[in-house]
């Protein structure tokens, strides 16, 4: 095929990724969701996509709140910015470590993330939608494919606006639950020490010199954020844990830390 | 209203009741491959149709930046960040980190197995300081009777940046816009090298006469108008580095410094 030609771009079931992407993001619209957009290597497309929702090319058509978020420090930056309930979409290679970063912590922010690119493929369960083409062309930014990508996210988007029995929010999954207590294993992201714990003898320092919590013989608690929100949980398990650790949370305590977390 | 509910707009309740979302699912992958298959056939046919305009302006650019000319983009919206998108395909290749791979070979490159040579070329959108400071200067239409405000944001930073020898492209998807024909005008006084990226049936940029290399995508979607767009600006780029490979050869020496003035500014603005 010609580079980077649209042509066979949605082989191997990326229409079908990109049918439920787009649905998931119109039910976090119709619940007020903002989109964020973030490309690393190539920030024109953050911005790209962000002005297609902004300000759509077809008249009449609603604008819906979206941003590019550019720039250094784009994990802080997200973090910030991102409520519970938003969209969170990267155009990045696989080995970018930011945006894998990003996807990672979406859940604890309690972000639907999206990420698409193309050659080699983030690993499986990365982002909640992965949106890939499988072309190992490097010059595959530049030639349209991801352009296309993000105008169908937009099309579609709006297609699902024409279906508001379809808009509601997306049923719990309640098989993931626990039989005993009702609840579920969670990412949580550790925000500092627990609100009740603020005695500075509570923060302990980590080898790297940041600020740790629930170090053997400190506080045992720390405040996390949840897509639910912001809790105290007890930490003791995974101690001891930095600001910005990844634990799952599971009953009101850490039980261990996601996969390379 | 979806394909599956026909009647859907005799009974709008009946859409509000709908559940389950397999059929819309189906709907949507349906119409994702039949957009893709509409963006693939149109990027084949604009670049059939292109293919002598973009070996000859990929040639003239590759003089202009042998001579130590630089690369204006800029476009409104989405074409702007088109624009920066082919500004950095030439500023900063991706594949241009040495050791250089035999690009594949369906790449417009594949017959060459030369380095992609990094190009001086830069996004007029870039800076907000900038874009704001000319978009906000109502003062502007004093000097240029027809041009208030936003219409001047291009033009006034060719006025400031450019020389002649240097490159000009524009990105629309109309091919009329106001900012950028007026830029295009002002790039063309000043004897820079002007390529427009249009839409539909080229728009002012095919009626005018101050577009030297003029790529016409004839589409009435803006989406697939940029999708192809995307396309023959990376066939441009290929055709400029390819011609960049032989024009080299041929270069005594491209100092940028040594290049002859063009001259008293005729629209030197307010300094």
């Amino acid at each position: 095929m010609t580079s980077g030609m649209t042509a066979e771009l949605l082989d191997g079931g990326l229409a079908e990724d990109l049918a439920t992407a787009s649905l998931a993001m119109a039910r976090r619209f119709a619940c007020g969701a903002t989109l964020w957009c973030v490309a690393p290597g190539w920030e024109p497309h953050a911005h790209h996509m962000a002005v297609e929702f902004v300000h759509p090319v077809i008249v009449g058509t609603r604008a819906l709140p979206a941003f590019a978020l550019t720039g250094s420090d784009l994990v802080q930056r997200a973090r910030v910015a991102v409520r519970a309930g938003d969209i969170l979409v990267a155009v990045a290679a696989a080995r970018d470590g930011v945006v894998s970063d990003l996807m990672r912590r979406a859940p604890a922010w309690g972000a639907t993330s999206a990420w698409i690119g193309s050659g080699p493929r983030p690993a499986a369960g990365a982002a909640d939608h992965v949106l890939w083409i499988d072309d190992q062309d490097a010059m595959a930014p530049a030639t349209g494919g991801f352009v296309f990508l993000y105008h169908l996210l937009w099309e579609l988007t709006h297609v699902c606006f024409e279906h508001p029995g379809l808009l509601e929010p997306e049923p719990q999954a309640a098989n993931d639950a626990c039989i005993t207590c009702g609840d579920e294993g969670r990412l949580a992201e550790v925000v500092g020490p627990a609100s009740d714990d603020l005695d500075p003898s509570g923060f302990g320092t980590s080898d790297l010199g940041t600020p740790s919590l629930g170090s053997p013989g400190l506080g045992s608690r720390a405040l996390v954020r949840t897509a639910a929100g912001q809790e105290t949980i007890d930490v003791t398990l995974v101690a001891p844990v930095s600001v910005g650790d990844l634990v799952l949370v599971h009953a009101g305590a850490a039980l261990t830390r996601p996969g390379g977390g | 209203m979806g394909a599956t509910e026909p009647a859907g707009f005799l009974y709008p309740f009946i859409d509000a009741e709908e559940r389950d979302p397999r059929p819309l699912l189906a709907e949507l992958a349906a119409s994702a491959r039949a957009k893709a298959a509409e963006s693939a056939a149109l990027q084949r046919a604009t670049l059939a149709a292109c293919a002598d305009l973009v070996a000859a302006g990929g040639a003239a650019m590759a003089e202009r930046f042998a001579a130590g000319g630089r690369l204006y983009a800029f476009g409104n919206g989405g074409s702007s960040t088109d624009g920066a998108t082919f500004a950095a395909l030439f500023a900063a290749p991706p594949v241009s980190t040495p050791p250089v791979s035999t690009p594949p070979a369906s790449s417009p490159l594949a017959s060459s197995p030369l380095a992609c040579r990094p190009l001086p070329a830069l996004n007029l959108t870039a800076d907000q300081a900038v874009l704001t400071a000319l978009g906000n200067d109502v003062g502007f239409d004093v000097i240029f009777s027809n041009d208030v405000g936003f219409d001047v944001i291009f033009s006034r930073q060719i006025i400031a940046h450019a020389r002649a020898g240097d490159i000009a492209v524009a990105f629309s998807t109309s091919g009329s816009s106001r900012d950028l024909m007026a830029a295009l005008g002002e790039a063309r006084r000043r004897r820079l090298l002007t390529v427009g990226f249009a839409g539909y049936d080229g728009g002012e940029m095919a009626r005018s006469d101050v577009v030297d290399y003029c790529f016409v995508v004839r589409s009435q979607s803006v989406h697939r108008i940029q999708e192809s767009q995307a396309i023959l600006g990376y066939h441009l780029w290929a055709a400029t580095q390819q011609a960049m490979h032989k024009t080299v050869d041929r270069c005594v020496h491209p100092d940028v410094h040594n290049r002859p003035s063009s001259g008293p500014n005729p629209n030197g603005g307010t300094e």
